[in-house]
């Protein structure tokens, strides 16, 4: 069976999506209950949890999900922002072809052609989506928003150090989102406590964030059936372990780690003993008695107290350790061996050979090492030294049932990743030009141009595609000298009455194309000009006529590689002749906005002034829809607010406040990262493409089978 | 491998499951088996599986939750959050459910945006809280150690409040005073800065009468008779020696490594392991031990060995009795069959046979360690069942006691003690509550009604047979009335003490009818320490730690399950 994949099928189900998304969104958000197959019950407003958790059957909406997914794997945060924003895109492009549809498709085609016809038109808009994403965007970002701005290091200082202040503003911000109303000051503070304790030194931060997130299972515990506010943090590493043998000894304990067990047995594994009588077992046994004995009695000696062991040791080296006063814990994972491995800087203690005289160099000191009772359940507490950045502290995370406790360890892991993505530069597309005193001129001259240009905001979806390549060439030329644009913006006043003058062949297209390849940077900025137009009205003699309209496809995919291979040698060319330093802009580490929809509704306001003053009617259009569709998260934001603090008034105040250039008041004080929704910017209008690239949805009864195993085979 | 992939069932949806029918029709169907339960009075539910097996009379929540299958998630949620409670706490369960379930109720008549209450909901809960732990606290009676008489009655109100037990008022008097002793025996005499607490090992003897329980300082091993024929009689002597294995002595050869052990023809083996063991048995005989235990097997060879060399055998002793054991005796365990460190032997005081009922007994007496046990008697196993559980509990409520050394008032007073206060807080000075979340003055009133409504709808629980449930205006205590003297004008006749006991009826304490409109008023707060000490003698009390802890859980997950939107059931 197959369905048609259509604009209001990925909407509806995207509506759907947003209804339940948009019930968890920020402060005011709620929670909602999810069962496991098992029974259990979780509570959860992790967007991404949740929306696996449906188990959802559309293939659109499946998609979704994995779109967010991979999101989340990039940055661990955002879920429940990227539906609300995509849904919010699909009903701008949905009411846009809405009224294209009427003025265009009145004609009476056959219901299959047109859907076939509307699939190329969303190919188009999803190549311009593209465009925009990569060349706009990152213009945009890195020329406008960026002056607003605010860095989550203390200024004072040169060296990167962490502003207490403005980090417990971030994390109050990020778990406003993920737990419950009463909880989330609690909880950030808590978080915050952490890493301010878990800092050895103010500037080695990044280690810490990375250590912490990597090894968070081993460095929480969960306790149930105590209040939430019981929770606390703890010095030192809890093992989810009891002793098996506990020796309480004063003072600093020395530990070793082993990692087999310290009797020796008959045979190792691919090896055969071969027992003749019955005194060679005998002396065999007591031989092993005797040599555990003395590798006890050695541990003894070199003083160690405490015997950490990732196998399950024998009674004998149990009963022989408590003779000798060493406290033994058995089983640990490897995961808790290789953190206190980290912490501690510490090898495990392998077995002396023949003799047992030589020290026993693998040791290492803790603080103290006792048993820890929590709810009745008995934990091994180590108040272990850090030789690394880290200093070692662990968190007791209480809640009546244990669905409430897994929210809150996974929001607080949720923490630490999106504090890792915020501590990392994420680059742009986009070049900088260290002397550009010409782009900041640039939109002014493009206003001009832009009021002029008119024509092509009617014009039907299917030309946008062409259109494509000139934008790329246009961006560079924004770049470009402000002669230059002077006499591009005067050349565009003939290119509208070219379009009303008479339809061009196909055939033309290409000359034009080539000649531009040959031609100096100059005069194929002219050409360039013309080529838009020259096929726009090729395209509107070609919705006449359908046998055309394909031909013409054909013709531009090929065209349109063939300009990709061009730009970069444009770019090369102009950096060399303008002589000027480029350099890739970026999203320098620890850039924050505060929170409440600050970034959407600067972009927002950025977006539509560089639409206004677009001359390309589908970069304009793109950048409307998608200005208007970032309106839309701040709009679910506040939607319960009432009196000054509703939307409109925000927006209203906002606004005002952005065009007479004063700073913005948030009513909201926290932060939140400029990188992580730039990069749920990006991963919402891929998803978008994928959308509407697709046509048509095959069902099938069996797995597709895994191609690439095979192919591989082949190939060898 | 063929591996079977199915595809998943989609999940189904539901939104705003707190106005559903479903969802309020089990809520009040939970509620009225936990508040039917409640107190003294309560009924007792039968738990049976239709199919056959053990039937389960009870009214405890700890009992009650584990067999109670709970469908709708929302309900699943309450469950776990309380039985969580419980396992921490052992008290107060029902109490939790039930305020819990009337807060949601309450709240939900209301009908005010959950934000609102969630938030109104936590600021009373902590003014509750710190009401609660500050020493100005009307419902507080601390604890002097020195003196039995509010421990007893604690013990005395958790037995009562189980009618499941079955019990007397004099066997209840009996089983409290028991419990109370095994308390005292497991606390250490010469405690310095930190006490560990000893251990009591409860040993069930069915079909006695609850009067014939006992406490038995040491330990109780019961041997079957056969057994016990065996077991030398025991010379006298002040100490014995004893040791203890953790390792089998029954010969099997454990663990020889990864690789192959091959045995060349005609090598017994079973005989060598048994020279070992012999070996080893010459070994204890020398060094004079008096009494060997092992947590496994025993050979016999070596059982006869030991035995013809005078000295008792005990094997499969079991992993729960090797701490006690353990520490009663301060051996440590012996896990190796060769060699033994002469520090790893203990001793005990005296050594004795001891018969109570049917059973017969191995006794072990300590010289002076903190380890008891328990003979807990009762005529039928479901009785039985629920006496021990009870018994666990109080032991428990006692444990948290020392933790925190006080007690408060039980049988319904705290509870309206703690509405008047909260009434009396939010008329008086709202400003600080509405000035920190953001709601008008009417929410507040409505919310706080709420709440205190659900606190005393708790107490009101106590009473079931339909009698009229009245507060005081002095103190905000609980007084219940006989039901069949609803007749007579003039209440105060009838009422004689408060539920906790502490109050008798005086005139002009202004009443008024539970669950009806009163005017607020401040309740005393200050408890006349000597009037507390003299009227101590049958006071009802509840844990604090226990209940304090059910107040914060009842409140935080009524305020969960008011903050839920949609509701995801897995159908996979």
């Amino acid at each position: 069976m197959a369905a048609a994949c259509s604009l209001k099928a990925a909407l509806q189900v995207a509506k759907v999506l947003e209804t339940i998304m948009s019930c968890c969104l920020g402060p005011e958000g709620r929670q909602v209950l999810c069962t496991k197959p098992t029974g259990e019950v979780l509570l959860s407003r992790d967007g991404g949890r949740l929306l696996k958790a449906l188990h959802l059957e559309h293939p659109l909406a499946r998609m979704m999900v994995a779109c967010v997914s991979s999101h989340l794997r990039k940055t661990g945060d955002g879920a429940k922002t990227f539906i609300i924003f995509l849904c919010h895109l699909l009903r701008g492009l949905h009411a846009i072809t809405d009224k294209e549809k009427d003025s265009f498709f009145s004609e009476n085609i056959q219901t299959h052609g047109k859907h076939w016809k509307n699939c190329c038109q969303w190919k188009f808009i999803s190549q311009a989506l593209l465009t925009f994403q990569t060349q706009v965007l990152d213009y945009v970002v890195d020329h406008y928003l960026s002056r607003h701005f605010l860095s989550i290091f203390s200024s004072s200082t040169k060296e990167r150090t962490l502003c207490r202040n403005s980090l417990e503003m971030l994390l109050e911000a990020y778990f406003c989102g993920r737990v419950g109303r009463n909880n989330h000051k609690f909880i950030s503070q808590l978080t915050c406590d952490y890493f301010f304790k878990g800092m050895a030194c103010e500037s080695a931060f990044e280690e810490v964030f990375e250590l912490v997130d990597d090894c968070f299972v081993e460095l929480k515990v969960g306790v149930t059936g105590l209040p939430v506010s019981e929770s606390r943090i703890v010095a030192g590493l809890v093992l989810h372990r009891d002793f098996s043998v506990y020796c309480p000894a004063d003072g600093d304990v020395r530990i070793v780690i082993v990692t087999e067990t310290l009797q020796p047995l008959f045979s190792t594994s691919g090896s055969e003993f071969i027992l003749n009588s019955e005194a060679q077992f005998q002396t065999s046994q007591f031989w092993i008695t005797e040599r555990t004995k003395a590798i006890m009695k050695h541990l003894q000696s070199q003083d160690v107290k405490l015997l950490l062991s990732s196998v399950k040791q024998p009674d004998l080296v149990i009963y022989y350790a408590g003779l000798n006063g060493i406290s033994v814990v058995e089983c640990l994972s490897s995961e808790e061996v290789s953190l206190i491995q980290k912490i501690i800087g510490l090898a495990p203690f392998v077995l002396p050979q023949a003799s047992s005289q030589h020290e026993v160099s693998s040791t290492a000191l803790v603080k103290f090492c006792k048993p820890l009772i929590l709810r009745s359940k008995r934990y091994v507490h180590l108040g272990l030294i850090s030789t690394c950045s880290f200093v070692p502290h662990c968190i007791v995370l209480c809640g009546p049932v244990q669905g409430l406790v897994e929210q809150h360890s996974d929001a607080l892991h949720g923490a630490f990743k999106m504090l890792r993505q915020l501590f990392k530069d994420l680059d742009l597309n986009y070049m900088t030009q260290a002397s550009d005193r010409n782009c900041t001129s640039g939109p002014l001259i493009y206003k001009n141009s832009g009021e002029s240009n008119q024509l092509p905001e009617i014009v039907n979806g299917s030309i946008q595609r062409p259109y494509q390549g000139t934008v790329v060439k246009n961006k560079d030329e924004l770049a470009k000298s402000q002669t230059y644009l002077k006499v591009y913006s005067n050349l565009v006043v003939p290119d509208i009455e070219l379009e009303t003058h008479t339809p061009c062949s196909t055939l033309e297209v290409t000359p034009t194309d080539e000649t531009l390849r040959c031609l100096s940077p100059n005069k194929a900025m002219i050409i360039d000009d013309h080529e838009p137009c020259i096929e726009s009205n090729s395209a509107n003699s070609a919705t006449k006529n359908t046998g055309i309209d394909i031909y013409y496809e054909n013709l531009q995919v090929t065209k349109i590689a063939g300009k990709g291979g061009m730009l970069p040698v444009r770019c090369t060319s102009l950096e060399m002749s303008t002589s000027l330093s480029y350099c890739f802009s970026s999203i320098p580490a620890g850039c924050v906005l505060p929170a409440g929809g600050s970034f959407e509704i600067l972009l927002h306001y950025y977006l539509l002034n560089y639409a206004k003053n677009c001359q390309q009617s589908e970069e304009a259009m793109v950048s409307m829809i998608i200005a208007n569709a970032l309106l839309g998260i701040p709009q679910s934001l506040y939607k319960s607010k009432k009196g000054n603090y509703c939307f409109p008034q925000i927006y209203v105040r906002s606004l005002s406040a952005l065009q007479t250039n004063q700073p913005i008041i948030s009513s909201q004080t926290g932060l939140e990262s400029v990188a992580g929704k730039y990069q749920l910017l990006t991963s919402v209008l891929q998803c978008l493409t994928k959308i509407l690239t697709l046509d048509l949805v095959i069902s099938i009864k069996r797995q597709p089978r895994e191609i690439s195993d095979q192919d591989s085979e082949e190939e060898l | 491998m063929m591996s079977r992939v199915e595809a998943k069932k989609p999940s189904s949806c539901e939104s705003e499951p707190l106005t559903s029918e479903r969802v309020r029709v089990t809520l009040s169907v939970l509620k009225g088996v936990m508040t039917s339960c409640y107190g003294p009075a309560g009924r007792l539910k039968q738990l049976h599986n239709g199919r056959g097996g053990s039937v389960r009379t009870t009214s405890q929540s700890a009992a009650l939750l584990t067999g109670l299958p709970v469908s709708h998630p929302v309900l699943k949620i309450l469950v776990a959050s309380v039985q969580n409670h419980v396992s921490c706490f052992s008290d107060c369960g029902l109490f939790t459910a039930i305020l819990c379930c009337n807060l949601v109720e309450n709240v939900q008549r209301i009908g005010l945006p959950p934000t609102t209450v969630i938030k109104l909901n936590k600021h009373l809960l902590s003014l509750c809280t710190s009401y609660l732990t500050s020493e100005a606290c009307g419902c507080r009676i601390p604890v002097d150690f020195s003196c039995t008489q509010i421990l007893l009655c604690l013990v005395r109100s958790i037995l009562t409040s189980k009618p499941a037990c079955m019990l007397t008022r004099k066997e209840i008097d009996h089983v409290s005073t028991l419990i109370l002793r095994v308390f005292l025996l497991t606390i250490p005499e010469n405690a310095k800065d930190r006490i560990i607490l000893g251990k009591s090992v409860i040993i069930p003897l069915k079909g006695q009468r609850v009067t014939d329980s006992t406490v038995l300082p040491g330990i109780l091993i019961e041997i079957p008779e056969v057994q016990l024929m065996k077991i030398l009689p025991i010379k006298k002597s002040d100490s014995f020696k004893v040791a203890l294995f953790c390792a089998s002595l029954s010969g099997d050869l454990s663990d020889t490594g990864e690789g192959t052990l091959v045995v060349s023809y005609r090598v017994s083996l079973e005989n060598a392991v048994l020279d070992q063991l012999l070996n080893l048995g010459r070994q204890l005989v020398s060094d004079h031990v008096d009494l060997v235990m092992c947590q496994k097997v025993i050979h016999p060879s070596l059982k006869q060995f030991l035995r013809t060399h005078g000295v008792t055998a005990i094997d499969r002793v079991g992993v729960a009795l090797m701490e006690p054991l353990s520490k009663a005796t301060g051996t440590q365990p012996i896990g190796s069959l060769a060699s033994i460190s002469p520090s790893s032997y203990g001793s005990v005081k005296d050594l004795g046979t001891a018969k109570f009922g049917s059973k017969r007994f191995f006794h072990l007496i300590p010289n002076e360690a903190t380890v008891c046990s328990l003979l807990l008697c009762s005529r039928n196993d479901t009785a039985w069942d629920e006496l021990k559980l009870t018994s666990q509990t109080a032991l428990h409520a006692l444990q948290l006691t020392i933790r925190e050394p006080c007690v408060l008032l039980g049988g319904g007073c705290t509870e309206t003690h703690m509405a008047a206060y909260i009434r009396h807080k939010t008329r008086s000075e709202p400003e600080s509550i509405l000035q920190d979340s953001a709601c008008t003055q009417t929410e507040l009133q409505l919310i706080s009604e709420a709440f205190c409504g659900a606190l005393e709808s708790v107490a009101g629980s106590l009473e079931h047979d339909g009698g009229e449930m009245l507060t005081d205006g002095t103190y905000g205590h609980f007084w219940s009335v006989q039901a069949d003297s609803s007749s007579v004008v003039n209440w105060p006749d009838l009422l004689s003490r408060c539920g906790c006991g502490l109050h008798s009826c005086r005139g002009e304490l202004g009443w008024s009818f539970l669950r009806s409109p009163c005017p607020p008023f401040s309740p005393v707060t200050c408890l006349p320490p000597h009037e507390a000490a003299g009227a101590a003698n049958n006071l009802t009390l509840d844990c604090f730690t226990a209940k304090l802890s059910g107040l914060q859980v009842a409140v935080e997950t009524a305020n969960l399950i008011l903050d839920l939107s949609y509701v995801i059931e897995d159908k996979n």
